[in-house]
């Protein structure tokens, strides 16, 4: 999705936008609105995973409290919960993508969330970065697009 | 006489032309989306090869096929997924071939509708040219 918006700087923008047509404002800003939009879906995407992971992280911390042998109740289904007892809780199973899985200490296991949340926090404020720059563009292109229309109609 | 006719000619030239368009128009639409699907593959394999590497020569791997947990072999799992990286992007490579050569079509269909168009206009608007 590569979209020039032209000149970098902002002045230079705004007379860009300030030469266009009306037809052609209202194209750049539902453009602009949109990809805004787009940005913002990913940027909530990323806090749901990122909230995900510290809870995967708080269970992980939880677990190691627990001693071995200690009563539990295992899910087997969202509705049905069986009674189990706690084995090992040294080793964890990590679910690294693409269907892959690999046994880890539970040391390893919580660092393995920590550096997955540290990844995302920072695709999260490149993304906010983005939507931040994206959305002053489609603000000066609705700016200009009123500044426009009220010279064209200047009556009544 | 002739006009009308020719009319209607060009009409449905214009009809074919601004089919075509479309057609190419949906192709390029449905490229991107292949495209998409297979970056996010990519970017998640090589999520998994990075920690891969990470792991230690006795660190137990597991594929999940199906419903069933699987032990694998270390160097397994790491051919696996490199040979599935490679795949991707071979596979992203084509697509971009094919979206480019998409495009200079798509491009070439605007200007030949353009032009039938054209001729419509002075067409109808003459009357007397063939």
């Amino acid at each position: 999705m590569a979209s020039s918006k032209g000149p970098a700087s902002p002045a230079a923008r705004v007379a860009e936008m300030e030469k266009m047509s009306v037809e052609q404002l209202k194209a750049v800003k539902e453009q602009t609105d949109l990809e805004v939009n787009l940005l913002q879906d990913s940027l909530n995407n990323i806090r749901t995973a990122t909230t995900r992971l510290d809870l995967a992280s708080a269970a992980l911390h939880d677990l190691s409290l627990r001693p071995q042998g200690k009563k539990m109740l295992v899910p087997l289904t969202a509705s049905l919960y069986v009674p189990g007892t706690l084995d090992d809780s040294e080793k964890v199973l990590v679910d690294i993508g693409t269907g892959y899985f690999v046994e880890k200490t539970m040391v390893e296991g919580k660092d393995y969330c920590e550096r997955k949340i540290h990844l995302l926090k920072s695709n999260y404020d490149q993304l906010l970065e983005l939507a931040s720059n994206k959305k002053t563009v489609a603000d000066e292109a609705g700016a200009a697009l009123q500044a426009k229309l009220k010279q064209l109609a200047p009556q009544t | 006489m002739a006009s009308p006719a020719a009319v209607r000619e060009l009409q449905r030239d214009l009809e074919n032309k601004a089919n075509d368009l479309s057609r190419i128009q949906k192709d390029i639409a449905k490229n991107h989306q292949v495209r998409k699907k297979y970056t996010i593959q990519l970017g998640e394999n090589e999520l998994v090869l990075k920690e891969l590497e990470l792991l230690k020569e006795e660190a137990n791997v597991y594929k999940l096929i199906g419903p069933v947990l699987v032990k694998q072999d270390l160097a397994e799992a790491n051919a696996n997924v490199r040979k599935r990286i490679e795949y991707i992007s071979a596979e992203l490579k084509r697509l971009d071939a094919t979206v480019q050569d998409l495009e200079e079509k798509q491009n070439s269909k605007r200007e030949a509708v353009l032009k039938v168009q054209q001729r419509m206009q002075a067409l109808q608007a003459g009357k007397a040219k063939a």
